[in-house]
């Protein structure tokens, strides 16, 4: 089979003839003889088989540094995640509660309680009315929703 | 035995040899495959002055994990993958040249010098763009392009399906046309 094969574009397969003619003309300068004598001369410094303990080859601590890696981002986006869900949204409400009946400010409670016994437990009950509330301890009372 | 016996034995007989203890059959292959190594890994971008440590250090490489060459593919194949991974290592530490010549070697003074412009253009944006494709892109297709190897032998020796060198091939000749336009 012809290398710079027929499948390839024309002008695609021209460009590969010439880098390779290129590399062939680079390759040359290579001398094979030298190659083989430093080859060699590494393997017998060096020896022969890889030596090392596996988990001080290359390939392991790759595969290691993978799996460091990934544990550490499963960590960090799990501790974002829960981060995020026990972080309550906090709006800046501002009520006049002059302008709210006693019946009003009964639904708003209940409504306020409902969401926050969702998200943090049921509110423990209470025995006093708001008709028994001054304002300022309602004022209180919505402030701390 | 003489250098030209061992220039006639099979590379598996070399590796045999080699694995017994011959050093002589592992320069043998050596000199036997230095050549293609190198021009296979000039195609891809590795600096001429570079080139000689490059492929010193594949055939190394190759030596270290010839007890692990199962033969699926032929004793070339396989180190022209390493020379892949070589080359992925050597990546990280040279810069591709910015400017491309053509050598002397393959500058051809006859033809028309607008026609010579334009390949000397189109080889240039070659050269760029195969050091932008994937790394099994870029080693399909040089395998195929350049080295004429079948898909069969290039998905045993990159330890890919054959399915999948042929959809590297064609991704590569897509993203090469496109680039060289």
């Amino acid at each position: 089979m012809d290398p710079m094969n027929a499948e390839l574009p024309d002008k695609l397969a021209a460009a590969v003839r010439a880098l390779d003619a290129r590399a062939a003309a680079h390759a040359a300068r290579v001398s094979p003889d030298h190659v083989a004598s430093r080859v060699l001369e590494r393997l017998r410094r060096e020896g022969a088989v890889d030596s090392r303990i596996w988990w001080m080859r290359p390939a392991t601590l790759r595969a290691a540094a993978a799996v460091v890696l990934l544990v550490g981002a499963g960590w960090t986006v799990s501790a974002i995640r829960q981060h995020s869900v026990q972080t309550a949204v906090r709006l800046p409400v501002s009520i006049p509660v002059d302008s709210l009946s006693a019946q009003q400010l009964e639904a708003v409670l209940k409504a306020a309680g409902e969401v926050r016994a969702a998200n943090f437990g049921p509110v423990p009950s209470s025995n006093g009315s708001l008709d028994s509330l001054s304002e300022q301890q309602l004022q209180q009372v919505l402030a701390s929703l | 035995m003489g250098l030209p016996a061992l220039a006639a034995e099979a590379d598996g007989e070399l590796i045999a040899r080699y694995l017994t203890g011959d050093e002589q059959a592992a320069g043998e292959l050596v000199r036997r495959h230095t050549a293609a190594l190198a021009r296979y890994m000039a195609a891809q971008g590795a600096p001429a002055e570079e080139l000689e440590d490059l492929t010193q250090e594949a055939f190394f490489k190759a030596f270290r994990a010839l007890a692990s060459f199962r033969g699926g593919a032929s004793f070339r194949t396989w180190l022209l993958a390493i020379g892949g991974n070589v080359l992925k290592d050597g990546r990280r530490k040279w810069r591709r040249r910015q400017v491309v010549e053509l050598s002397p070697e393959i500058r051809d003074p006859s033809g028309d010098p607008a026609e010579h412009a334009d390949a000397g253009w189109a080889l240039e944006r070659l050269e760029e763009g195969i050091g932008k494709l994937a790394r099994l892109q870029r080693e399909v297709f040089m395998l195929r392009a350049q080295q004429g190897l079948e898909y069969p032998e290039i998905s045993t020796a990159l330890g890919i399906s054959e399915g999948a060198a042929r959809v590297h091939y064609h991704h590569a000749v897509k993203r090469l046309m496109a680039w060289i336009q």
